[in-house]
């Protein structure tokens, strides 16, 4: 297993980690198209990671995770988003680190980056939400505006017609 | 000829004094949005097969053909006091999942929520509460895979005793919540609590 031992994180630096949510996508350096989506960005042994890239949307992308030991796995392209995406395993045997991920475009060769932070599962909590979710204002409740406004116009109309016909019938128009 | 005339304006008058009145009368009466059934609440009984989990994705765009919602999703973290934040309250085409939690499709619960209402009018789940057991639900992952889910039950909870373990705590198989806001409704205090969608994965395709 080849380990980028310099990228190695501290006990302290994983605390932090673990503490601040982990599961935000993590961006390779290079800004635009130019960078590997990785998800998520902290994984633990035996955990699947799902990787895309709008940089090599024609034709897919080998991808190399062999930092992590995970060896070699393939981007397919993938029509709907124009992005390529693959995914690999991260080894039951993974130590904890940030590794970085490497993608080669097929078509023109070029090379994007993500990182992946490997932790184990005892220092990885999930914290779920707790209690109700404000997702509405009672905007839905009140008057339609709009269909106010039609009735207003439509009574409008019906008062001029009426005026009309009253003036016709005090001219003595037979109606 | 002058006869036709006046039996024209006549009967435009008299379409328009109804449409008219009619008009005011309906649009100026409240509109709740739909509230489930207590039939809605109580699990349907073949339960159809989990599909096996998908791996790690996160999603682009939730789909829910029976109430006509089609809406692109948006990460969503905590407020300070630990409640799921949700998405801006002006766009009302669009809807939030929990990004620290489980993807949708994977094992574990995955939560998605989004507003009823705004202040313009109704929002992205203003006809969750119509929702029926057995509907589907399509959430588009960035891997390319759409993971389509069978609703198994729709509730109502109250905002004072909301039950956290049951809509958020983790599951042995890919569940989903759909989640906005419902129940009764009061202008000092708002709705009063949430309509929560419970489903679960009974398959994929690729997108």
């Amino acid at each position: 297993m080849r380990r980028t031992a310099a990228r190695l994180l501290t006990g302290t630096a994983f605390a932090v980690a673990a503490v601040a949510g982990t599961a935000a996508p993590a961006y390779g350096t290079g800004g635009g198209t130019g960078r590997l989506e990785v998800y998520p960005s902290t994984a633990v042994p035996g955990g699947q990671v799902t990787v895309n890239t709008a940089a090599c949307a024609d034709g897919g992308a080998a991808g190399d995770a062999g930092a992590v030991g995970a060896g070699r796995f393939i981007l397919a392209p993938s029509a709907r988003r124009g992005e390529a995406v693959g995914q690999f395993r991260v080894p039951p045997s993974a130590q904890p680190g940030t590794y970085e991920i490497v993608a080669q475009c097929a078509a023109d060769g070029r090379k994007v980056t993500g990182d992946l932070v490997v932790m184990l599962s005892s220092q990885r909590q999930q914290v779920y939400p707790r209690g109700s979710v404000k997702t509405g204002v009672g905007g839905a409740l009140g008057p339609d505006p709009v269909q106010t406004a039609a009735g207003v116009a439509a009574l409008a109309v019906a008062a001029a017609g009426g005026t009309w016909l009253l003036h016709r019938r005090a001219r003595g128009d037979g109606i | 000829m002058r006869r036709i005339g006046n039996t024209a304006i006549a009967a435009v008058t008299a379409v328009a004094l109804c449409s008219g009145a009619w008009l005011l009368a309906d649009g100026t009466e409240t509109h709740a949005p739909p509230q489930p059934s207590a039939a809605e609440a109580r699990p349907g009984r073949p339960d159809p097969g989990s599909a096996p989990a998908l791996p790690p994705s996160p999603p682009d765009r939730v789909r829910i053909p029976s109430i006509h919602v089609d809406a692109p999703l948006m990460g969503l973290g905590l407020t300070e006091t630990g409640s799921l934040d949700v998405p801006p309250p002006e766009r009302e085409n669009l809807a939030g999942w929990y990004e620290a939690g489980t993807t949708p499709g994977e094992t574990g619960t995955a939560i998605v929520a989004g507003h009823v209402d705004n202040a313009d009018g109704p929002a992205v789940f203003y006809d969750l509460g119509a929702l029926k057991r057995g509907a589907t639900i399509e959430v588009d992952r960035r891997d390319g895979t759409v993971a389509v889910f069978t609703v198994d039950t729709v509730e109502t909870y109250e905002a004072r005793n909301f039950p956290d373990a049951k809509v958020y705590g983790a599951a042995e198989r890919p569940e989903l919540r759909v989640i906005t806001c419902g129940g009764g409704y009061s202008r000092a205090t708002g709705y009063q609590g949430n309509i929560v969608v419970f489903a679960h994965l009974t398959g994929s395709r690729p997108g």
